[in-house]
């Protein structure tokens, strides 16, 4: 035995082998692992070579870009390349219908009110996103129904109107004031005018007298305007998707969530109402609902009321949609531990507090994925309104294949709408992937 | 006591209603009479509209339509039809062409879904990639789109009869169709059927046995594989023996169009390509997330007890996997049955078309006709729930 201490030391780790690492190493594994993988590699190379090598041929190389009819373009290349000029003469169309061309700002300007109005919500230092989202529920509806459908307005739709303008500029204001001096609109507002802090019932006058003021320009305001009317025959298009699938989704969220909490009551009769309502509507097809609201909705108003024909669909999509949206919002109550409603009523908190505050927060964000794939079902399901005779972006891309000009023109329309369609469904179904991993508090800790 | 005690009558007589209201027994009954009596208000006025626009427009509610002659030809049937016949009758046509575009859209979306399913979960990332995009592109465009485009652009364009696609002599495809061979039964076929079926009802009883057999003493017989074997073999053989008591009727070129065979619309060709291949997306994530369910460790136990590899996948794998797969399955093909109402947007006359549309259009018994169409999908989709709650409380596991 020597006295030497015997230390251990490691040789340094050998590099990995070359064929397992790089990109190299992961064509290897991932590509040509053995002979079987190999050749379902070449497989799929073949398989993609050929499918977009077709696309790429038909919808570039060999289209036509500019002729005036589609006998011009089946003369120059026959059916083998796209026939754009068709899709391109009818894109107005497509995108916001019949509607009056010198009108269409109308259009464009509500749907920047939209982005706007929900612009503040991804701002970071915005604190009252809750105010901003339920105005943009709320009040938005008034004034972009007025830019779109104008016409007369009387004394209450003036001032629902002003309200809305009323709650863009507040949500503009709480942004601003909350984003560059960090306070809350009312308080900077009384700051400014020097109301003292400790006197809570003169700022609260304050408030009020503000907001008053404030409503009284925007009547003014408003009721300087005059919009020519645009009658709902004349919508369509990507516009008409957009209107009834928007309408849809802010209907079908909040009804879903009272079905749900109707069918989990504890009160019989509200429990099997529910339950009859949402079976009822789940099991039936959607063109079933709409043939039934479209045909009977008249036999089931006073007589002398006229249902407007895009009001038919949009009460057949709601109340369809409405029905599925309670059956995901029920997925996610049902995943709530019992525990969570133990300790809520154990800290005295009554049925609505617990709802609101404990259950559907929770419920809510585990169900995200879901319920954003109701949406986009929901708005590929709007489609179904072509079918009771409304044109919508589906079938105005097939009206352009009955224009006697493009007379057969289908595929080429049918491939830009159908890239419409999957643009919007995959921008939803990726922001809610994302929604998702930014709300995954507390779970997936590892 | 300090109620008892109270010398202002008023107060008492308010704590008494308070304590009403806030007694939670009376308050739900208040609150459920409040919601009845406004549903149902709201539902007799309904009814009540429904009954003065009625009368106001001659119209009735009853069902003595149904024995009135329809007067009116649909294109494609599979019980026999005419336009003499009653609106009954249409109704039935209705129903058995929906079954038919459902149980087609079934068999071939489950077996594509299976197959993009598992080459979603392939080791080779072009494969993977390449079902992740079929997936990602069909199961983000509208299902209506989908048909209009298959019949619009595809099916419509065909070439003419005299110039039809030819598969293998037997099967046609052209702009009125797709034609294929019927089988015609002779004198000796209700031999080979009865067979077929003996040996059907045999491989149940042969399973339940074996499975007794292998609970009471351990010994395993591989039914499956016999059973299937004698599904197979034995009507063959008593085919063959008989002298293939089966004729085929090709479908032949006569004059401008084919006779003979059996054609299906391009109509249909359209919904089913269309159909099987949007529902198979949907099936193929419901497989993915059904195998990838089952744990790893659950593989390597199997390892560990030296199980094959037919017996790893079959014991332990797909019954575990099948528990998560199948109940979302049978959801989804509730929604092929639904989604084929979309029928109607190119023609093909199914149950909505033929009924809810042209047969309403005609008799103007938009109640009747509507609770018809209605009961019917119920009917379906309260049965397929019994099914589905029925191999729930099988399938559970069970804990001990």
């Amino acid at each position: 035995m020597s006295d030497a201490p015997l230390i251990f030391s490691p040789k340094p780790d050998r590099p990995a082998p070359a064929d397992t690492v790089g990109l190299l190493g992961w064509i290897r594994q991932n590509l040509f692992k053995d002979v079987p993988n190999a050749l379902m590699t070449l497989l799929g190379a073949y398989i993609i070579f050929v499918v977009t090598g077709a696309v790429v041929n038909w919808a570039l190389i060999d289209a036509v870009w500019s002729a005036e009819s589609r006998r011009e373009c089946l003369d120059q290349v026959g059916r083998a390349g796209a026939c754009w000029p068709g899709v391109a003469a009818w894109f107005k169309n497509l995108i916001y219908g019949l509607y009056p061309k010198d009108q269409v700002w109308r259009i464009n300007l509500g749907f920047v009110l939209l982005v706007l109005w929900m612009l503040p919500l991804w701002m970071p230092k915005v604190t009252s996103k809750i105010g901003i989202g339920l105005s943009a529920v709320l009040l938005y509806p008034f004034l972009a129904s007025y830019f779109f459908l104008g016409g007369e307005k009387a004394l209450v739709w003036t001032a629902l109107i002003a309200l809305g303008l009323c709650g863009l500029i507040w949500v503009w204001s709480t942004a601003l004031t909350e984003t560059l001096v960090e306070k809350p609109l009312g308080s900077w507002v009384i700051g400014r005018l020097g109301v003292p802090e400790a006197d809570e019932r003169r700022q609260r006058q304050t408030k009020l007298i503000c907001a008053a003021l404030l409503f009284v320009a925007a009547f003014a305001f408003v009721s300087l305007w005059s919009l020519s009317e645009v009658r709902t025959r004349l919508w369509g298009g990507l516009f008409l998707t957009l209107v009834i699938s928007g309408i849809g989704i802010t209907f079908s969220l909040p009804a879903g969530i009272l079905l749900a909490l109707g069918r989990r009551s504890d009160l019989p009769v509200i429990a099997a109402m529910s339950t009859l309502f949402i079976e009822l509507f789940r099991s039936v097809p959607l063109i079933t609902i709409l043939f039934m609201f479209n045909t009977m909705l008249p036999l089931f108003m006073p007589t002398g009321i006229e249902v407007n024909q895009l009001v038919r669909a949009i009460v057949a999509v709601c109340l369809f949609a409405a029905a599925y949206m309670a059956e995901v919002v029920r997925g996610g109550l049902q995943a709530i531990d019992k525990g969570q409603y133990e300790a809520s009523s154990s800290l005295g908190m009554g049925y609505w507090q617990t709802t609101t505050l404990i259950v559907l927060p929770q419920a809510l964000k585990i169900m995200i994925p879901a319920i954003v794939g109701n949406f986009i079902g929901l708005f590929k399901d709007t489609t179904l309104v072509s079918i009771i005779g409304l044109f919508d972006l589906m079938n105005m891309a097939r009206a352009i294949g009955e224009d006697t000009r493009w007379l057969g023109l289908f595929i080429e329309p049918f491939f830009v709408v159908s890239l419409i369609y999957f643009v919007f469904c995959f921008a939803m179904s990726s922001y809610s992937m994302g929604l998702e991993r930014k709300l995954a508090t507390g779970r997936d800790r590892s | 006591m300090a109620v008892i005690h109270n010398p202002d009558p008023s107060d008492s007589k308010q704590r008494g209603v308070t304590r009403l209201f806030y007694d939670a027994r009376i308050r739900s009954i208040f609150i459920q009479a409040i919601t009845l009596a406004l549903v149902l208000g709201f539902l007799g006025w309904l009814t009540l509209n429904t009954m003065t626009n009625l009368a106001a427009r001659n119209l009735s509610a009853g069902f003595d339509f149904l024995d009135v002659s329809a007067g009116f030809g649909i294109g494609f049937t599979l019980i026999p039809y005419q336009e003499s016949d009653t609106y009954l009758r249409v109704f039935f046509v209705g129903i058995m062409n929906t079954l038919l575009v459902a149980a087609v859209s079934i068999v071939l979306a489950t077996v594509f879904g299976l197959i993009v399913g598992l080459a979603r979960l392939s080791n080779n990332w072009i494969i993977a990639t390449l079902s992740r995009s079929y997936i990602e592109l069909i199961r983000n465009t509208p299902l209506l789109l989908q048909i209009i485009a298959w019949f619009f652009g595809v099916f419509v364009l065909l070439p003419r009869p005299r110039q039809s696609v030819e598969l293998g002599e037997a099967f046609f495809l052209n702009n009125r169709g797709f034609y294929m061979p019927a089988a015609v039964p002779e004198p000796g076929f209700g031999v080979v059927t009865a067979t077929f079926l003996a040996c059907i009802v045999g491989t149940i009883a042969l399973a339940i046995w074996a499975r007794r057999r292998r609970d009471r003493t351990g010994r395993h017989f591989p039914a499956f594989f016999t059973g299937f074997g004698a599904i197979i073999v034995l009507p063959l053989g008593v085919h063959l023996a008989l002298g293939s008591p089966l004729g085929w009727e090709l479908p032949e070129l006569k004059g401008l169009n084919f006779t003979g065979g059996v054609s299906v619309p391009p109509s249909f060709c359209a919904l089913i390509v269309a159909l099987s291949a949007y529902t198979s997306c949907f099936i193929a994530e419901i497989v993915r997330s059904g195998i990838q369910s089952v744990s790893k460790g659950q593989l390597e136990a199997a390892g560990a007890l030296n199980l094959p590899a037919n017996w790893t996948l079959r014991r332990v794998v797909l019954p575990q996997a099948l528990r998560v797969i199948i109940p979302p399955l049978i959801s989804q093909y509730l929604n092929v049955t639904k989604n084929s109402s979309l029928a109607i947007a190119i023609g093909f006359p199914d149950l909505v078309s033929v009924w809810m549309n042209t047969s309403l259009n005609q008799s103007g018994r938009a109640i009747p006709i509507v609770a018809m169409t209605m009961a019917f999908y119920c009917l379906v989709s309260i049965s397929v729930s019994l099914v589905m709650n029925y191999y729930n409380a099988r399938a559970q596991i069970k804990e001990r």
